[in-house]
């Protein structure tokens, strides 16, 4: 892997990115419709596969927060086309690194030492990377040690950033400034937690040890001492990543142990901690040797407020669906139905969101799901793509948590149909008081 | 018996509390109560305590960064990398004498009084640098070009020097950045590169020119 050179990293450099991205999407464009004029039947594939790849490419010279709106992005598979995430998921893994005597410094700041003179053994040369960090492997007293360190100046560069992503994410997405900045906002709250190693390390002790009850789940223990604002210390965990396990060809019994252990994980914390890991990309999870799930990443948590969660699950896990005028009554607390809709509008926003409710709460009505049957993200997939081309959903609805409980939750389903795991969906099940 | 140590943290207090230069030398051992021959015994004037100051920092940076063990293991853009980073860890302890200095002889164009003894110092690491890059093949050997690396180099030390004395973010964290990129890039300009080819593509048509005009017959 090449070490990256320089990130650009004044908000003009980022600008010019930025802007040379939407100058090519434009020639895109171009090329398409003027293909298009020789050829009718042209479809909008090579476009679409054009424009991820010019996207990828300037977000990933951007590193940081651009990098993880990127993987954000792609895990919304339900809302882009199949050729954007494809590009899209390649940034989860591959991003390049930087400079040795970077990493030294960054050691003296917060420590006043050398990393050899903290650790007995230390790879200068990282061997993951993070999207606002990167990963070495380190060794003290015969123990394998995971160390993260985070870019200096990651923190700076988020807000704006994510200023520059807005009018892209509008052309992207197709949705107005103004509905818009809120979602932003959350999205750069959680972002900016990210940046904060040390609450990082607070809360993965907080949740490993709440999580402790969880069978076939693992963590990885935290070393507070050896961690501090841009470092963590951590255990390292062997294993394989959700590829290459699937590439050993696992039994459907292996498969569903993990893919339970998935699920366990995820219902656990939304339902009996109430925040959850939000972040479900598959390079945060690890499958070790005596087969359990390890976890490794807990710098994204998203923690549900109850006048959205006791709304949202009593559409889940109740007979609430079942009753339009309650249902109508718990989209307007979750503000999908607004105050000013006309009748007309309300009619459409209920049916719309009920067909989603109901797909989205498909695993749980039956106490074991098939996740491996196509049909049921065919579903998911064709809801997406209708609701893309809707002009009524071109102005985004729902109240902010939706972003991260939805990224949260598809994430999982998208890794469960992944693994083609069967699981029992009614080990953890959601609280409505 | 005054010690050159004394000396020198006697000028630095005066120059950090005063803003200025102490009036003459008279005036200044007046205050620290030692004749003024155990002055001169030392520097020859103000500004060689200055000078002294820095390259007694700049030689301790790079006595202190050769001792690291990875040394060893490094590329020649990752040593210099080294310096730079240490370089400014090394002059936080002295920020405001350092900011004082800089100021009071601040020029231009020209290299700094202040930094003349600091330059040597540094131009003989960078040169060994560069050589031992060119050996290693880590850098390009160009005709002319190769013997002003250093001047490159030297550039990036004031422009770093320069950064960081007027760097408010928190942790200097700026100067990181300054330092990480501006050294990359530099040493990007060092290595092999399109442009090499590009020129020697330039040449042999320039040589073969013969050629291409019969072609184009």
């Amino acid at each position: 892997m090449n070490e990256q050179n320089s990130i650009p990293v004044t908000k003009a450099e980022r600008s010019a990115k930025f802007v040379k991205t939407g100058f090519q999407i434009g020639g895109n464009y171009i090329k398409h419709y003027s293909k298009k004029l020789f050829n009718p039947d042209l479809g909008r594939d090579e476009l679409n596969e054009d424009n991820a790849t010019d996207i990828y490419k300037s977000l990933s010279e951007l590193k940081g927060s651009a990098l993880k709106i990127a993987q954000m992005l792609s895990m919304d598979k339900n809302i882009l086309p199949k050729s954007y995430v494809d590009k899209f998921t390649q940034s989860q893994y591959n991003a390049p690194p930087l400079s040795g005597p970077l990493i030294v410094r960054t050691f003296t700041k917060n420590f006043g030492k050398t990393p050899e003179a903290i650790y007995d053994k230390f790879n200068i040369i990282s061997t993951n990377a993070a999207s606002i960090g990167q990963v070495h492997q380190a060794e003290l007293k015969g123990k394998k040690l995971a160390v993260k360190i985070q870019y200096p100046g990651v923190g700076d560069s988020i807000s704006s950033d994510l200023k520059l992503v807005k009018p892209f994410a509008f052309r992207l997405l197709g949705m107005s400034e103004k509905e818009l900045n809120i979602y932003i906002k959350e999205v750069e709250e959680r972002l900016l937690e990210e940046t904060d190693y040390e609450l990082e390390v607070r809360r993965s002790i907080e949740i490993t040890q709440a999580c402790k009850v969880l069978d076939n789940v693992v963590f990885p223990t935290y070393y507070p001492e050896l961690s501090g604002k841009r470092i963590i210390t951590m255990d390292w965990i062997n294993g394989l990543h959700l590829k290459e396990f699937l590439q050993t060809n696992p039994s459907q019994a292996l498969r569903n142990k993990i893919g339970q252990a998935l699920w366990d994980f995820y219902n656990f914390q939304q339902h009996e901690l109430r925040a959850v890991h939000a972040d479900p990309h598959p390079g945060n999870f690890m499958i070790t040797p005596d087969e359990k799930l390890g976890v490794i990443d807990f710098g994204c948590i998203k923690e549900m407020p109850d006048d959205f969660y006791v709304p949202f699950f009593s559409l889940i896990s109740s007979d609430v669906v079942k009753d339009k005028d309650k249902t109508i009554a718990a989209f307007r607390k979750l503000d999908m139905i607004h105050t000013a809709d006309t009748p007309a509008q309300i009619e459409f926003y209920y049916k719309a969101y009920l067909e989603m409710i109901q797909l989205f709460a498909k695993p749980y009505l039956s106490t074991t799901f098939d996740f491996s049957q196509p049909e049921f993200f065919a579903q998911l997939y064709a809801y997406g793509e209708k609701i893309a081309k809707m002009p009524e959903f071109k102005q985004a609805r729902g109240v902010k948590h939706f972003i991260y409980v939805n990224r949260t939750n598809f994430g999982l389903y998208t890794i469960l149909q992944e693994l083609k795991a069967v699981v029992r969906t009614d080990t953890f099940k959601p609280h409505i008081i | 018996m005054a010690t050159a140590q004394q000396i020198k943290n006697g000028y630095i207090d005066y120059v950090l509390t005063h803003d200025e230069q102490p009036k003459s030398v008279y005036s200044f051992v007046k205050k620290l109560k030692i004749p003024e021959a155990e002055f001169y015994q030392f520097y020859a004037s103000f500004e060689s305590i200055e000078k002294l100051i820095w390259a007694d920092l700049t030689v301790e940076t790079l006595d202190t960064i050769r001792q690291q063990e990875v040394w060893t293991q490094y590329s020649s853009r990752d040593r210099m990398l080294s310096f730079f980073y240490s370089y400014v860890e090394v002059l936080k302890r002295q920020r405001s004498f350092i900011v004082y200095s800089l100021r009071q002889h601040s020029a231009k164009f020209a290299t700094p009084a202040v930094l003349s003894g600091v330059k040597p110092i540094f131009e003989n690491f960078a040169e060994e640098l560069v050589s031992e890059g060119l050996e290693s093949g880590e850098l390009a050997d160009r005709k002319f070009l190769t013997k002003r690396y250093k001047d490159a180099l030297w550039i990036q030390f004031a422009f770093i020097i320069n950064f960081w004395v007027n760097d408010d973010s928190i942790g200097f964290e700026k100067t990181d950045e300054a330092i990480e990129k501006g050294i990359n890039v530099t040493f990007d300009l060092f290595q092999r590169s399109p442009l090499d080819n590009l020129l020697e593509y330039g040449k042999f048509l320039s040589r073969n020119g013969g050629f291409t005009e019969k072609m184009r017959k």
